[in-house]
């Protein structure tokens, strides 16, 4: 079977890529070499920490201010859709809090975060869950004394766990009778995000019931329910829209043919899957998810060895290797304006999500939102030659 | 292996996904189980420790790792490691022959079916560590080899690799899947075979598994050569033949890997080639289809799912999220009662979500699984198809 567009990466750039080009009617699918960083995060889109300070060589200098706002609006209306609503306005961030107690801004957050806006430190009433691995209550109560905790023992310590005891009828009742039993005085309810490993909503609704108050989730650590349930949400929605999902293995190689790609031979035991198409889409993502591999003086695209850029002239390891300006975080793809990469022949390639040169992912604090805009305007460009 | 280990980046990827580490707070999950462990297991050091058997040996944890490492690779080799030094349990001796017992009990059916249902068989199933609250498989005494579907000549020639159970225990549902694939054009022989190896392997027996997979290799190779293709419905089955069997047998193993099809794969290719036209089906159903763990672990497309869009008035659902907590000899042990019962639970509750009419798996063992939870009809895919035809 041949493709329209196969899409490389199946993180918040290739999901997205894929469900666009689906919509528009082309026969789309994934391939990815495993689940991406968007299922452990907190699941909220941050844009820009402040956009201002943003430079044009940045991705959302190739995309402008309307088309970030329109790809941005596609996703909340597709979350919608989902099921999973988000909040948020461009321009706009808003607070969530996080495990240490400590709060952040985002700029779109799923509905079952939004309360934390507004919450202030010290008129916030935390549950958590005995014993509870990534979530430090402790650490509300060291920067607010009158800080009220309540603990529930669920049986479980880690967030995936309890998560899924939530899922269950049984499990929720018991938790809901314990809460009615607790006296909470405080304006607002805060629990770790383990409220099930789908769409809290329906929890969230009868807590408010019950004690009156409002209540909002706060994301732990890696793993993060919020982020799991983004990830499946849009990985469901692909496959409900056509897309075929390749999931698990390498790419091993591709054919090309006068400068166009012709097909990828992913290597898994038994014979090699060949998936032929008339374009392609990379979103494979930087180091973390090995869209980029760092040797010890180069960097590699692992799929189609393109030229990755890296500052000049700058030390690669220096002293400021956790701070967010380290000049690795510039390493990427550099493409035109119709997000193919320059300094490669291929013409049916596009490029998207944050294995774009100059990301800078976080010293712009741009993760999910730069993979959404370039995920759908690389898609656009794909839609346009393959028209 | 060892690079693989050191490329773990401990993003906890595999541990969200990891079915038993969600349900079982006494399993440290794929992490620490796999890549964290291996430093541990250098030579001359302590060995792994009970809790290593915990894992079903799904192989989510592998699917989803964005670095190559193998968990569940990693995981099944301190198994064998750990069997090897501890010496197997009853249980596990019993699971690797589970190929011995299959042929004894189907040929004195009957009497198997009224002894393992009777309470003193119970019983002593009990204090062999077998749970005596759910239904052992029923066995049937015209297997698939004793009465064999006759071969029809067709466009194309195959091999059809049945495994233990479609063979003793839903034998009809096999020569339904084997005409099937007759009425559409392909001829397939039922060749004399034995267990695929897997209940071996997940039992700790390496030495066993390489014996059943050197006898079907030596069968089935001389088959390929001969110019016929490999079909498999078992998913399970089919992981053991593609994954297992070049590292279990060898060159022969590669071949029978490399020529090894999940029948609606197959279909889906002739169809491609234009070998083969489906015939009109159709069925106003709404169908819950819970994808086996061996099935997902292909990373392919679910090949069944094109040909049922292509029968009007099928609902298709997929359920891909949940194991089924089952696995095999797994979930037969007392000691795993408790997370093959969640695991099912959740895996039923998903499946019941859509209101089906029917549901269907691949997975012999799934099936029997589900079954525990709801009143619902499940069957075979096949059962479906062959439905929607008439
Ligand atoms: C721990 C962590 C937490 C974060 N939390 C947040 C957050 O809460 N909010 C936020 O907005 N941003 C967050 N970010 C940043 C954000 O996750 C990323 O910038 C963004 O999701 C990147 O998306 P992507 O699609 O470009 O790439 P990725 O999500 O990295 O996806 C790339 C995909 O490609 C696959 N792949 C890689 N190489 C290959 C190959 N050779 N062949 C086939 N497939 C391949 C990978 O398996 C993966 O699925 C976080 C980042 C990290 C590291
Ligand atoms: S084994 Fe893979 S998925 Fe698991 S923590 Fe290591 S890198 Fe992540
Ligand atoms: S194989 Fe399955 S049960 Fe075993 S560690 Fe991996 S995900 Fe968990």
């Amino acid at each position: 079977m041949k493709y329209d567009v196969v899409i490389i990466g199946g993180g918040m750039a290739g999901l997205m890529s894929s469900i666009y080009m689906a919509e528009q009617g082309f026969k789309t699918a994934v391939v990815s070499k495993g689940d991406p960083v968007c299922s452990i995060s907190t699941g909220c889109i941050d844009v820009a920490g402040d956009f201002t300070g943003i430079p044009e060589n940045h991705p959302y200098g190739r995309a402008g201010e309307d088309k970030i706002r329109l790809s941005l609006d596609y996703f909340k209306k597709l979350m919608e859709k989902e099921g999973l609503p988000y909040i948020g306005e461009f321009l706009q961030n808003r607070f969530i809090y996080t495990s240490i107690a400590s709060r952040r801004a985002t700029s779109m957050v799923p509905l079952s975060m939004a309360e934390a806006h507004e919450a202030k430190k010290g008129s916030i009433h935390i549950i958590s869950f005995k014993g509870m691995k990534d979530f430090f209550p402790g650490y509300f109560k060291g920067e607010e004394n009158n800080q009220n905790i309540s603990i529930f023992d669920a049986g479980s310590k880690t967030t995936i766990g309890i998560a899924t005891s939530f899922d269950d009828l049984t499990f929720r009742e018991k938790f809901f009778n314990w809460i009615g039993d607790q006296t909470i005085d405080a304006d607002v309810i805060a629990v770790p995000a383990v409220l099930g490993t789908k769409n809290p909503q329906a929890i969230i609704d009868e807590i408010e019931k019950i004690s009156g108050k409002k209540i909002f989730e706060i994301p732990t650590l890696p793993p993060s329910m919020p982020g799991l349930r983004l990830f499946r949400t849009l990985k469901r929605a692909a496959s409900q829209r056509g897309v075929d999902l390749f999931w698990g293995n390498a790419i091993s190689d591709y054919t090309e043919e006068k400068g166009q790609i012709q097909s990828l031979i992913i290597d898994q035991p038994g014979r090699p899957t060949i998936v032929e198409s008339r374009s392609f889409i990379l979103a494979t993502g930087s180091f973390v998810s090995g869209g980029l591999f760092a040797e010890k003086t180069s960097v590699r695209e692992t799929v189609f060895d393109l030229n990755v850029s890296i500052p000049e002239g700058e030390q690669r390891l220096n002293d400021s290797f956790f701070d967010p300006g380290h000049p690795l975080g510039r390493a990427g793809i550099a493409v035109d304006e119709k997000y193919k990469p320059v300094n490669s022949i291929m013409k049916n390639l596009f490029i998207g999500g944050s294995i774009l040169e100059n990301s800078q992912i976080m010293k712009y604090q741009c993760g999910h939102g730069m993979a959404i805009v370039t995920g759908l305007e690389s898609a656009k460009s794909c839609e346009e030659y393959l028209k | 292996m060892r690079e693989s280990y050191e490329h773990c980046i401990r993003c906890t990827i595999c541990v969200e996904n990891c079915p038993v580490f969600k349900v079982n707070p006494e399993y440290p999950g794929p992490k620490q189980a796999g890549p964290d462990a291996m430093r541990f297991r250098m030579e001359g050091e302590k060995k792994v420790d009970k809790w290593i058997n915990m894992c079903t040996q799904c192989r989510r944890c592998e699917q989803v790792c964005p670095h190559d490492v193998k968990p569940a690779s990693l995981i099944l080799k301190s198994q064998i490691e750990y069997a090897r030094a501890n010496g197997s349990a009853p249980t596990q001796v019993m699971f690797s022959n589970f190929h011995f017992i299959s042929h004894l009990a189907s040929f004195f059916a009957p009497i198997a079916n009224l002894a393992t249902s009777m309470t003193i068989v119970k019983k002593m199933m009990k204090i062999i560590g077998l749970r005596d609250d759910i239904p052992f498989p029923r066995f049937s005494f015209k297997t698939m080899q004793r009465k064999k579907v006759k071969p029809q000549p067709g466009i194309r020639k195959a091999v059809f690799f049945h495994g233990c159970y479609l063979n003793g225990n839903a034998p009809d549902t096999g020569r339904d899947i084997v005409q099937l694939m007759q009425d559409m054009g392909v001829e397939v022989i039922i060749p004399p075979q034995v267990c695929c190896g897997l209940p071996a392997l997940g039992n700790g027996n390496e030495k066993k598994a390489i014996s059943f997979a050197k006898k079907n290799a030596a069968v089935f190779a001389e088959k390929v050569n001969e110019g016929y293709d490999i079909l498999y419905s078992c998913t399970s089955c089919g992981h053991t033949l593609v994954h297992s069997y070049p590292e279990l047998v060898g060159e022969e193993g590669k071949l029978i890997a490399d020529n090894s099809w999940n029948i609606y794969e197959y279909m889906e290719k002739l169809i491609d080639e234009n070998q083969l036209k489906l015939p009109e089906g159709k069925m106003e159903k709404t169908i819950a289809y819970h994808i086996p763990c061996h099935l997902k672990g292909t990373g392919k497309p679910y090949p069944v799912i094109n040909i049922f869009k292509s029968i009007p008035g099928v609902k298709l659902h997929i359920m891909d999220e949940n194991c089924c907590g089952f696995s095999g000899s797994y979930g037969f042990k007392k000691k795993n009662k408790e997370t093959t019962d969640k695991l099912g639970r959740i895996a039923a509750n998903a499946l019941l979500e859509v209101n089906p009419d029917v549901i269907i798996s691949d997975c012999g063992a799934c099936r029997m699984q589900i079954e525990n939870f709801t009143d619902v009809r499940i069957c075979d895919p096949a059962d479906i198809l062959k439905e929607s035809f008439q």
